[in-house]
């Protein structure tokens, strides 16, 4: 067994794949964090104090997971809609009854896509509480509430594309209140919806804004936010002297 | 140990062969001066096992939650039948329930835009290093979250309350100008409301994190009432129930 393990691990395929051996030494446990794009935002040591559940509840790790779900489940979603105002509100029906899992998938996107605005809010009070915010990471909170707004809006735009009564007046109140800023508000408004009701323009907008424009939006900003972090010494609990209280 | 001091261990560095001079103090924790002994683990195998496990946590409480609980759908959008009552999303509820209790430039435009603003000047308005890291900081700062948002429970409904059950601007209407009515009176309510406690935490000569804080919480926890409010006690035509 240890031999065919150490055919694989040594084949010229594998080398190629892996430019690092097996990951039971601190040097190729090391290479594991820099030589691979997935792991390679995390860095190669992380302290203890960073890991307990008690301060950061896992909630950015959580929303990232969760953002990770939407984007599968959004991208096979797309496999069964169209936005037009005539066939939309079909598709979702032929999905929830004639598709398999098709009524699971859309349950799963919608459910994830509430529980990523809880859960990055929870994430901002988390992280306001913790005074985490405080130089050097100043920007990466500037940078995580825009995320929060780009949630938001991810959201918002998603709950038109139904078109079933929930969403459609669930927008025309929502954007409604856009038009409310006096100097601005109806260009935005008329920006966002393309004409002066929501409409089949409204509709194209929002779906080109949900699949695409906003989706590539927080994916950037995540990467950076994440990366930033690392930069920046990891979670701020490392900075805290042992049984310090900073008082 | 005096004699060791005696013997002026930086006599070498008056000499010609000197290879390094001090150039600058610089004010900056160093990467290992003054942490305790070397806590930290490798990210592989712990952390990426753990991230697995969240993952795998999450995903079946969302395909749990996804089996038990249907996605809403209504009949086919027409915009000829108006539902009541018509909500935004949940998490614009809170702005939609701001729009009962002013002018919806203040409420629902500057309001909104003044809070993002805060939020984002945070870390500019509190810019000390030391604090970070530990829950609410001190025991003091501890102290003001839980006041501030007790205060902010209790002030928050009974304005709400208040406004809907005794609508001064309704009773008033047409009496005083306008803008005095739906503006300027329930901006100068709101603002009341909201600094009243950093009159309070101003007496205890708070630091810039206790400041933030007490304003966040005001923020945060109202904007939380008027979320609830609106998405769990506002029915038909939007009265509360």
């Amino acid at each position: 067994m240890s031999k065919l393990q150490d055919f694989i691990v040594n084949s010229r395929v594998w080398r190629s794949f892996f430019r690092h051996g097996w990951p039971d030494n601190p040097l190729d446990r090391s290479l594991v964090m820099t030589s691979n794009i997935f792991f390679h935002l995390h860095s190669v040591k992380v302290s203890r104090k960073s890991l307990r559940w008690s301060y950061s509840l896992g909630l950015g790790i959580i929303s990232a997971i969760v953002f990770a779900v939407l984007t599968i489940t959004g991208l096979l979603l797309m496999f069964y809609y169209a936005p037009t105002v005539e066939r939309a509100y079909g598709y979702i029906i032929t999905l929830q009854t004639l598709v398999p899992f098709g009524q699971l998938l859309r349950n799963l996107h919608r459910w994830s896509a509430h529980l990523m605005v809880l859960v990055v809010v929870m994430h901002m009070a988390r992280v306001f509480y913790t005074g985490a915010y405080k130089p050097p990471r100043e920007f990466n909170w500037v940078v995580g509430v825009i995320l929060l707004l780009l949630t938001l809006g991810a959201s918002f735009t998603g709950y038109l594309l139904p078109w079933d009564q929930l969403a459609y007046w669930a927008i025309t109140v929502g954007t409604s209140v856009a038009a409310y800023e006096p100097m601005m508000g109806s260009t935005v408004k008329a920006f966002l919806l393309g004409g002066p009701e929501v409409g089949q323009e409204a509709l194209t907008r929002f779906y080109a804004l949900h699949i695409m424009l906003i989706p590539l939006g927080i994916g950037l900003l995540t990467s950076l936010h994440i990366w930033r972090v690392r930069k920046d010494g990891g979670l701020a609990a490392n900075a805290v002297k042992d049984g310090g209280n900073n008082e | 140990m005096s004699n060791a001091q005696d013997q002026e261990p930086f006599e070498k560095s008056k000499s010609h062969s000197k290879t390094y001079s001090l150039v600058e103090l610089v004010r900056a924790p160093t990467t290992m001066a003054d942490h305790g002994p070397d806590e930290s683990i490798f990210s592989f195998p712990v952390v990426a096992l753990l991230e697995s496990l969240l993952t795998l946590g999450v995903v079946a409480f969302l395909v749990i939650m996804s089996l038990a609980i249907n996605a809403p759908l209504e009949e086919i959008a027409n915009p000829n039948t108006t539902t009541d009552p018509a909500k935004a999303p949940w998490y614009f509820m809170g702005l939609q329930e701001l729009l009962e209790h002013g002018h919806p430039t203040l409420m629902a435009v500057l309001m909104p835009t003044l809070m993002v603003l805060f939020v984002m000047a945070i870390p500019y308005l509190d810019n000390v290093r030391e604090g970070a890291g530990v829950w609410f900081t001190s025991k003091k700062g501890k102290k003001i979250t839980l006041y501030t948002a007790v205060y902010t429970l209790i002030a928050m409904p009974t304005y709400i309350f208040l406004d809907s059950t005794f609508p001064l601007r309704e009773i008033l209407r047409g009496q005083l100008p306008d803008f005095i009515l739906q503006a300027a009176f329930p901006g100068l309510i709101m603002t009341v409301i909201v600094l009243l406690p950093l009159v309070f935490v101003w007496r205890t000569k708070p630091t810039p994190r206790e400041w933030v804080m007490t304003l966040f919480t005001i923020l945060f926890v109202g904007a939380i009432v008027f979320t609830l409010t609106g998405f769990l006690f506002r029915g038909p035509g939007f009265k509360l129930y």
